[in-house]
């Protein structure tokens, strides 16, 4: 500080007069090659270039520093070095990003964006590279030109300018393409570049076409990245994963045997990249989409597959996954048996690894499929577990779920014995009746063996159906629980209905049984019920 | 030429007497403001010191607006009726039009290189905007650049110097001066820097000038590449000969896509070529190019493409200025140079450039051989009144 000071001393506030090298206005005018301004600007700068400082006086290029614009001095200090194509591709940028935000008006996302023109190191950094991309481009090596522009997309995908980034991004990818030497090695990364880029902005054509170029490219070479991870790989598995993108969205549009070609090309390039768990992932896809066309056949082929992978890989919820799904195909097909065992190893692979929802899941299967076989005991037994798994997770939808297919299984397996001792109506039978509603169990006294159990079960769910049926209406108990069990089932199917598929449809098909035997057994029996069991109370009295 | 307008300046001067004046009254000289002692006869507001500057005068500027400067030069009478003093307004706004005249044929003398010619052209440019606008208004500006640019072509730097500060002052006074006078301010100070020898400095102005004409035209405007050429002479006389010729790729190329256009535009007929393309500009399209070509043709490595273009600019030029035989000279160099380079989509446009011209041509030839019999019947019509 004072050292600057003490040399500022130095320094004359007027120009000495004396100084040969200043002239009047005058001479100057008349000399024959008249020292203007102009010619001594070199003069001002040498003192500078000696370090020490003589003069206050200062260069037009720190005047412009402070006079204009970073933006404005970028501009000029690009077009001074000759690099007219930084300048134009940089104005060009502005502008598209000003009219883009014309476009999307106040109150969008772009408009509180700060501009590029206020971002001083941004601009440096551009100017920068631009630079000597220019420069290579000037002498012709477009390897560097494409290096240069790399790290520009690189630099603004770090600080999340996308549109630059991506900007960057197209342009390496057009000065790789001019890369005679390398036998498109540098093409090929930038493709891949791209290809990611398009992903992330959600344009799967475009993508899909690029990175069929990078495989093209990459086909039959050994290269390798930094990482040194092998090029063709990455193709291969950048490719499997733009065709499972597109194929989702074909599914999602219920196309599927355009998704099942693209799936199949998925799983082709899966196969090629060698990584076990994609080309997996794409054969359950593949499998799913083939149980969705009704081709349980190819789809149970693939499932398999996928279950081969998924014990390799020793990969539990995938396990689960597989085997569920080849149950279900199974069960497309009509055999009931095979699809229970695979539930249950379902069950019991979920069971081992503590998957609780799987677990439920495979319980409720289980349980649908017992009772729609007509074993209604079996399938209350699993409904009943999974309550109870339901009541652990502490989920209501599930718990709410398992209740009424508790209920309606077990409406279901005391149906046949209470129309039984009405049809017969005798003295005994009227009795056991009337000892049933007195105890308001859910079983007849004289299948004593199933009691107890039954007895504790219905203990346990206090707020089960049956029970607060059996409780509330003591006339017409039967109608009542398939009253209520139809309307909670019906209630319960909307609310499933966004659940899984597959449980929807065993859900609805179950339903739509339990609903005509309802409709049946009121018709014929309900009727009688009340009758009798009034006439009984009557003479009771 | 020459001896016809100065036989014709001649007969156009008579005598003035100053003791003959009215008193107050100066008559000055038009060129140099010394006392006047020639009249110009036409239009009787002009005056000059001798014959000589009434000569450069008129070969200068006055033979365009000598009339017009009768309504302005004579002094208005007291204007009692509303409509007498909006005719004296009109008469301002008609002042208006003469600066752009004069400047418009300054600015063309200045291309074609005719320097000491412009120089009246440009004076009474800025006289006029003096007298509309005041002595320190930004409109001078065109003016002191034109006078700084003629200045600069005739070598006398020191008075280009002059002209150019003042031009600089004045824009530096005016806070939100438009991009287009800064634009042209620092493409002459460029001119001028590039004058002195100063490269780097020349540079600088130039960068700051395509800077301001790209905002203000527009990047791939003609206007902004005319920066460009000038930035890449200075760059050839740096050795840079790479970057030179990048910037001449990018004027080239411009200037092909501007012509294209203007081409198209012209053989629809939906708009005539003075309006989109004035004399000036013709002129320095032609210089520039011409220009290029020579350098081109002198390099080492020619680029064969690069070559076409540019010839290819210099035939549609030559076709919009309406000479239909340069333009197929023209047309049969690029074609010679097109063919030499491999798939290249510049062959069909520059086929069809030459079918236009020739069709041109011939129709030019075939209106030649009418003409004499066009002019025949009012001879005839004066032979029957005669007899």
């Amino acid at each position: 500080m004072s050292a600057s000071v003490a040399r500022r001393q130095k320094v004359n506030f007027l120009p000495d007069i004396n100084k040969p090298e200043k002239r009047s206005p005058a001479h100057e005018r008349t000399s024959p090659r008249p020292r203007s301004r102009i010619q001594n600007k070199k003069k001002e700068n040498e003192p500078k270039s000696t370090g020490i400082i003589q003069t206050p006086t200062i260069s037009k290029d720190e005047v412009a520093m402070f006079r204009s614009s970073v933006w404005k001095n970028t501009c000029v200090e690009l077009l001074r070095g000759g690099f007219h194509r930084s300048f134009s591709e940089l104005s060009s940028l502005l502008r598209h990003w000003k009219e883009v935000r014309e476009a999307a008006g106040p109150g969008s996302v772009i408009w509180q964006q700060i501009s590029l023109e206020e971002q001083p190191t941004k601009l440096h950094t551009l100017q920068h590279y631009l630079t000597r991309a220019e420069t290579a481009q000037r002498a012709g090596v477009w390897s560097e030109v494409y290096d240069n522009q790399l790290c520009l997309a690189q630099y603004f995908r770090d600080t999340d300018d996308m549109w630059l980034s991506s900007h960057f991004y197209q342009a390496s990818l057009a000065s790789a393409q001019r890369v005679k030497m390398d036998g498109g090695r540098k093409e090929a990364e930038a493709s891949s570049n791209m290809g990611r880029v398009y992903m992330e902005e959600g344009q799967l054509d475009s993508a899909r076409e690029i990175y069929e170029r990078f495989y093209k490219l990459t086909a039959g070479q050994s290269w390798r990245d930094d990482g040194g991870v092998c090029l063709h790989t990455q193709a291969c598995q950048s490719l499997c994963g733009v065709y499972t993108q597109l194929a989702n969205l074909l599914l999602q549009a219920d196309d599927h045997r355009p998704a099942i070609q693209t799936l199949n090309k998925a799983f082709q390039r899966a196969k090629e990249a060698g990584d076990r768990r994609v080309e997996g992932e794409v054969a359950y896809r593949l499998g799913l989409a083939y149980q969705c066309v009704g081709d349980q056949v190819t789809a149970k082929c693939f499932l398999n597959m996928y279950l081969e992978i998924s014990t390799l890989l020793g990969d539990a919820d995938r396990l689960g996954k597989a085997y569920k799904a080849i149950a279900k195909s199974l069960e497309c097909e009509g055999k009931l048996n095979e699809t229970l065992q695979y539930l249950e190893k379902f069950a019991e692979v979920s069971q081992s690894n503590n998957q609780h929802h799987h677990l439920e899941e495979a319980c409720m299967c289980l349980g649908v499929i017992f009772t729609s076989r007509g074993q209604y005991d079996r399938g209350c037994a699993y409904f009943e577990r999974a309550y109870e798994i339901a009541r652990d997770l502490d989920e209501v939808p599930l718990v709410q779920r398992a209740q009424v297919c508790v209920g309606s299984a077990k409406a279901h397996s005391l149906i046949r014995k209470f129309s039984h001792h009405i049809e017969t109506a005798s003295h005994s039978n009227l009795r056991l009746l009337t000892a049933w509603k007195d105890r308001r169990e859910d079983v007849f006294s004289d299948t004593t063996s199933q009691n107890t159990s039954t007895q504790q079960t219905c203990e346990t769910s206090q707020n089960s159906s049956t029970q607060q049926t059996c409780e509330t209406s003591q006339n017409s108990s039967t109608q009542q629980t398939c009253e209520t069990s139809q309307n909670s089932s019906t209630q319960q199917t909307c609310e499933t209905s966004q659940n899984s598929s597959t449980q929807q449809t065993c859900e609805t098909s179950q339903n739509s049984s339990t609903q005509q035997t309802c409709e049946t057994s009121q018709n014929t029996s309900t009727q009688q019920t009340c009758e009798t069991s009034q006439n009984s109370s009557t003479q009771q009295t | 030429m020459n001896s016809v307008s100065k036989s014709k300046v001649s007969s156009l001067k008579s005598t003035l007497h100053t003791l003959a004046n009215p008193k107050g009254v100066k008559k000055q000289c038009e060129l140099c403001h010394k006392p006047a002692y020639l009249q110009c006869t036409k239009c009787r507001v002009t005056f000059y010191c001798d014959t000589d500057h009434q000569q450069a005068d008129w070969v200068g500027i006055h033979e365009k607006v000598c009339q017009l400067l009768i309504p302005i030069r004579t002094t208005m009478p007291f204007h009692s009726l509303q409509a007498d003093r909006d005719h004296h307004c009109a008469q301002i706004q008609h002042r208006q039009e003469l600066i752009e005249i004069s400047r418009a044929v300054a600015q063309k003398k200045l291309f074609e290189g005719k320097y000491q010619e412009s120089l009246p052209a440009a004076k009474l440019s800025l006289r006029c905007a003096m007298d509309v606008y005041g002595p320190s208004a930004v409109q001078l500006v065109p003016a002191y650049l034109l006078l700084a640019e003629a200045n600069v072509g005739l070598g006398s730097l020191a008075q280009a110097e002059e002209y150019m500060s003042q031009a600089e002052w004045t824009v530096m006074k005016t806070p939100n001066c438009s991009h287009t006078v800064l634009h042209q301010l620092h493409r002459n100070l460029g001119r001028l820097y590039t004058a002195t020898e100063n490269l780097e400095g020349a540079l600088l102005h130039f960068a700051n000038d395509v800077y301001y004409a790209s905002d203000a035209y527009g990047m791939n405007n003609i206007v902004t590449c005319g920066g460009y050429f000038l930035m890449a002479n200075v760059f050839i006389k740096q050795g840079k000969m790479d970057i030179a010729s990048s910037l001449y790729n990018e004027v080239a190329r411009t200037w092909h896509s501007h012509l294209t256009t203007l081409l198209k535009t012209h053989t629809e007929g939906s708009r005539t070529l003075e309006q989109s393309f004035d004399e000036a500009q013709q002129e320095e399209a032609d210089q520039m190019l011409r220009a290029m070509l020579e350098i081109q043709e002198s390099s080492p490595k020619q680029d064969k493409t690069q070559n076409a273009l540019v010839t290819h600019c210099l035939a549609m030029l030559w076709f919009l200025c309406g000479s239909p035989e340069k333009a197929l000279e023209f047309g049969r160099k690029a074609l010679q140079s097109i063919q030499l380079v491999p798939d290249h989509n510049l062959t069909e446009p520059i086929q069809s450039l030459m079918q236009l011209a020739a069709e041109t041509a011939q129709h030019h030839t075939n209106q030649a051989e009418p003409c004499p019999s066009n002019n025949l019947p009012p001879s005839q019509l004066n032979t029957k009144v005669e007899s």
